[in-house]
Order: C-alpha cells, then sequence, then structure tokens
C-alpha cells in the first residue's frame, strides 16, 4: 500500500503530497470498518480532486468546448458581407465571456454558495453561448419582400435594409451594431457575475425567487411570440384574438412581475418588522435586485428560445409544416413566414434592453411603497407611537 | 446591504473548530468529529486555509509506536484574527434570522425533546 501511495504521490504537484499523506496517516486512527473505509474514499477522492480532475480545469475545458462549438458555428465565410464585423463579434464575445470572471473572481470573489448563484451563473453563460450561433443564422435575412403576390415564391433581399438582427451580415449597421451587442454582453455578464458571487450581498432566496418569476415570464413572453414581435403576438398556434389572454398575462408579469419578486424577496430577507433605516434600504435592495433578475431573465430566456427557433425554421426545412401547418400552406410560403419572422427577432434585443430597466423602475416603486425607508425622526418600535408609518406584520 | 460571509459554511464550522483551541495542534480526525464533515470535505478546506496562511500545518514530532506520524493543523494568528472576525459577524447573521423568524411566526420555536412529542410541540416545529 506504502508503495502504491509513494508510486501515485509524483502525480500531485509538491504542495499536496503531504496532504494525501496526511489523510492516508490518519486513517490509522480512525475506527476500522466502514468508517474507516469512509475516510481512505475521501483521500482518494481529494487526489481526484488535486490531481486528475481539477474542478476549475473540468469547468474550463468545459466552457472553452462550448464556447469553441458556437463560434464555429457562427463563424461567417469570407464571401458573406460584412464578415469582418461579425467575425470580430464572435470573438470579442467569447474573449468576455472567457476573461469577466477572472477580473470578477479577482473583486468579487468564486460563485457563491448553493445551487441558485451556480445554476443562475451557467444558465446565463449557457445562454448567451447560445446566442451566438442563432444569432449567425438568422443575421443573413434583412427585409425580404414576396414576390409574385400570393405564392410567395422568390423573395428579393434589400441589400439597403436596416431591418433584421443589428449587426448582420447583410442587415443592420455592421460594426455599431456589433459594438452595441458587445456592450450589452458585457453588462449582462457583469451584472450576472456580481449577483452570483459569494462576496456579494444578494441572497440565495433573492436570486431564486428573481430567477424563478424570470422563468414563468420569459415562458409567457415565448408563447406570445416565439417568431420575434412585430404589430401582433407571432404565435402560430394562436392566431387572432387566441393569444390575447397570453398577451394580458405577459404584461402583468412584465410590470407585475418584478413588483411581486421584489416584495417576496424583501419580505424574505428580514421578516423582522422594524423600521430601522438600515433594515429598510436592505430590504428595498434585495427588492430591487429581485426585480431586476426577474425581468432580465426572461428576456433572455425568450431572447435565446425565439431567436433559437427562427434559427432552427430558417436551417431545418422539416420543421416548418409543424408550425405552419395552416391548409394549402406551401412549403415556399412557410419559408416566406420564416423570413418575416427573422425581420423582428430584433425586438428580442430591445426586450433585453428595455425589460431589466422595468423590472428596476417597477420593484424599485413597489419595494418603496410598501416598505418605505422611515425618516430619521420616527421613534424606534417600542418607544412610543407618534406620527410614523405603520410596521409591516 | 450587509456583505456574506468570505467563508462557506463548512470553513466556518472548521475556523471555530480550530479557534477553540487556538494554541493547541490538532489533528484531522479530531477536527473531522467536531466539524461532522468527511475527510474529502475537511482536508480541501484545510488545504485552502493553509494556503492563504491561516492555517499552518506540521508533522507530528514523536509518533505513536506502530503508527504512521500524523500532520497536525492550528491557526497562525492571521488565521484567528479572520476567524474571530468571521465568526462574529456569522453569529450576527444567525442572530439576526432567528430573531426574523420568531417574529415572523409569532411564536417561540418549539424545542424538541425526546420521548413522545406533545401536540403543541408538533404544531410549532411544522409551522
Amino acid at each position: 500500500m506504502a508503495t502504491v501511495g509513494r508510486a501515485v504521490a509524483w502525480l500531485l504537484p509538491a504542495g499536496r503530497r503531504d496532504w494525501i499523506a496526511a489523510v492516508w496517516a490518519e486513517a490509522h486512527d480512525v475506527p476500522p470498518g466502514l468508517e474507516r473505509l469512509a475516510w481512505r474514499a475521501g483521500g482518494v477522492w481529494m487526489f481526484a480532486r488535486e490531481a486528475l480532475v481539477p474542478r476549475r480545469v473540468v469547468r474550463a475545458a468545459l466552457f472553452a468546448v462550448a464556447a469553441a462549438a458556437a463560434a464555429w458555428t457562427a463563424w461567417p465565410d469570407s464571401s458573406v458581407l460584412h464578415a469582418a464585423a461579425d467575425r470580430f463579434g464572435v470573438i470579442a464575445t467569447v474573449l468576455l465571456l472567457a476573461g469577466l470572471p477572472l477580473l470578477a473572481r479577482r473583486f468579487i470573489g468564486p460563485v457563491g454558495d448553493g445551487w441558485a448563484a451556480r445554476f443562475l451563473r451557467v444558465g446565463g453563460y449557457a445562454a448567451i453561448l447560445a446566442l451566438i450561433p442563432v444569432r449567425a443564422a438568422v443575421g443573413p435575412y434583412p427585409l425580404t419582400v414576396p414576390q409574385l403576390g400570393s405564392d410567395l415564391r422568390v423573395f428579393v433581399a434589400s441589400g439597403n435594409s436596416t431591418h433584421g438582427m443589428p449587426g448582420s451580415s447583410a442587415g443592420g449597421p455592421p460594426w455599431p451594431g456589433e459594438i452595441f451587442f458587445l456592450v450589452l454582453t458585457a453588462c449582462y455578464v457583469v451584472v450576472l457575475l456580481w449577483v452570483t458571487s459569494r462576496r456579494s450581498s444578494v441572497t440565495p432566496a433573492t436570486l431564486t425567487i428573481g430567477t424563478g418569476a424570470g422563468i414563468v415570464f420569459g415562458l409567457v413572453m415565448f408563447s406570445v411570440a416565439p417568431l420575434g414581435l412585430g404589430s401582433y403576438a407571432s404565435n402560430p398556434w394562436l392566431p387572432g384574438s387566441q393569444a390575447d389572454p397570453l398577451v394580458v398575462l405577459a404584461w402583468i408579469l412584465l410590470l407585475g412581475g418584478p413588483v411581486a419578486a421584489g416584495l417576496l424577496a424583501a419580505r424574505w430577507h428580514c421578516r423582522r418588522p422594524g423600521r430601522s433605516i438600515k433594515l429598510a434600504q436592505a430590504r428595498i435592495g434585495q427588492g430591487v435586485v429581485a426585480g431586476v433578475v426577474a425581468n432580465a431573465v426572461g428576456a433572455l430566456l425568450v431572447t435565446v428560445l425565439g431567436t433559437g427557433l427562427i434559427a432552427l425554421l430558417i436551417k431545418v426545412e422539416r420543421l416548418r409544416p409543424l408550425v405552419y401547418h395552416a391548409p394549402h400552406s406551401s412549403a415556399a410560403a412557410a419559408y416566406g413566414h420564416v423570413l418575416h419572422a427573422s425581420q423582428h427577432a430584433s425586438t428580442y434585443i430591445a426586450m433585453c434592453v428595455v425589460f431589466p430597466i422595468i423590472g428596476l423602475m417597477m420593484s424599485a416603486l413597489g419595494v418603496a411603497c410598501v416598505m418605505p425607508v422611515p425618516r430619521q425622526s420616527d421613534p424606534q418600535p417600542g418607544n412610543g407611537g407618534g406620527d410614523s408609518v405603520p410596521a409591516l406584520s | 446591504m450587509a456583505s456574506r460571509s468570505e467563508f462557506s459554511a463548512q470553513t466556518l464550522s472548521v475556523l471555530a473548530a480550530l479557534c477553540d483551541q487556538p494554541s493547541q495542534w490538532q489533528h484531522g480526525y479530531a477536527l473531522a468529529k467536531q466539524t461532522g464533515l468527511k475527510s474529502g470535505t475537511l482536508y480541501p478546506i484545510l488545504i485552502r486555509l493553509a494556503d492563504r496562511g491561516l492555517v499552518e500545518a506540521c508533522w507530528q514530532d514523536e509518533p505513536t509506536p506502530g503508527r504512521p506520524r500524523r500532520h497536525l493543523y492550528r491557526l497562525t494568528s492571521a488565521g484567528l484574527a479572520s476567524a474571530t472576525g468571521a465568526l462574529a459577524s456569522a453569529a450576527e447573521r444567525a442572530a439576526e434570522r432567528a430573531a426574523a423568524v420568531q417574529a415572523g411566526t409569532g411564536k417561540p420555536r418549539a424545542r424538541v425533546r425526546p420521548g413522545p412529542a406533545a401536540p403543541g410541540a408538533v404544531a410549532g416545529m411544522t409551522s
């Protein structure tokens, strides 16, 4: 056993060999039987972590594989118009995703404890990585107009169009669009890293409430606008007024969701009825973060799902009849619908900008109105009454 | 808003165990029994604390006959200062949470006693 131990110890960095030997030596003082076996198993696990499969290496490798796959899929051909801008966008986004966590770790520490922070961080990164290839797929289809009337057999791409995805190969303004998208991505990544970091003051409950509300909102919004958002809901399975209840629900969740999430997070943070300024400020802070997270998660989710669906319909012809199942609908007609959908895909980017701002405003308003910050002159609880705001039970 | 601790809950439990006897060398199994942590969790924590200079480690000078030398651990002066501060902050947060829960339920938490539980105690535990 000692020989085996010495043989494998060289796999470890010099600074770690003593520790593995320490675990193994300590096993002699652990009661024999299952307990000693479990102790040694812990040593083997530790050895695997330190020598064979360091967690950071695994995470970095997984990210590298995912980023490489996304970049490979999204890489434009040299012949494509504005290929340089697209390539810059792909490289810059990957570098942003790779570099910001290293910077963030220095100032705000690694990811926080608990599943909420890890789930939100991994999910956010997966969503942003997924957006790289789907943007590239949707981007080359700017304003397309059908020719030959209702047959929709021939489409003409307008080279002068400003519709379509910002920064697309043949759509909107290339360089300003790419830079705008990069700045937006950076903002999302920075906020994501901050709220999920160990040294952040955002509690796991706030993250859970905000993420849960955001997922619900994102799914409802996707059911309203699965193929971009124009003047009307774009759900092909709920034409006309059939989508109205969902539209109403989406509005309620957009405006009321952050308020509800904010109030819930504020109350969960500290259920003690009190009127100290510090306590009230802490509650409002948690509530505002929950509201912003809710709407940001919702916006990101609907963007990924919607743009992804449009990209799939563009690339995979067999899926189009599943979506556009109107009678007498030809393949060309279905393709035409998809191209029109790609025009409205840019509204998803607008959602990513506007929704978190709405979340911030609504949650701040809601929490501040229901749980206002007391004035300095308000008496403390138990010190008598007076002209003061009633405490919440 | 108050910042959360830079140490995880498990790390705080290790620091608390080391703080009990800050000048005494302790071995791994004793720490594991005090904290309830398994070896695969405890030793990575000790490694990280040692890397940060908060814990110092050494091999036992005079091993027990028939047994290998044991690895011993204790807090450094910097570790003692960090641990004291972190544990004080954690105790403060725990007291705030306990007060909040008590105020939120409007009644004191039921104590768990051995033997048949009284109906009131069961109701308190589930509230």
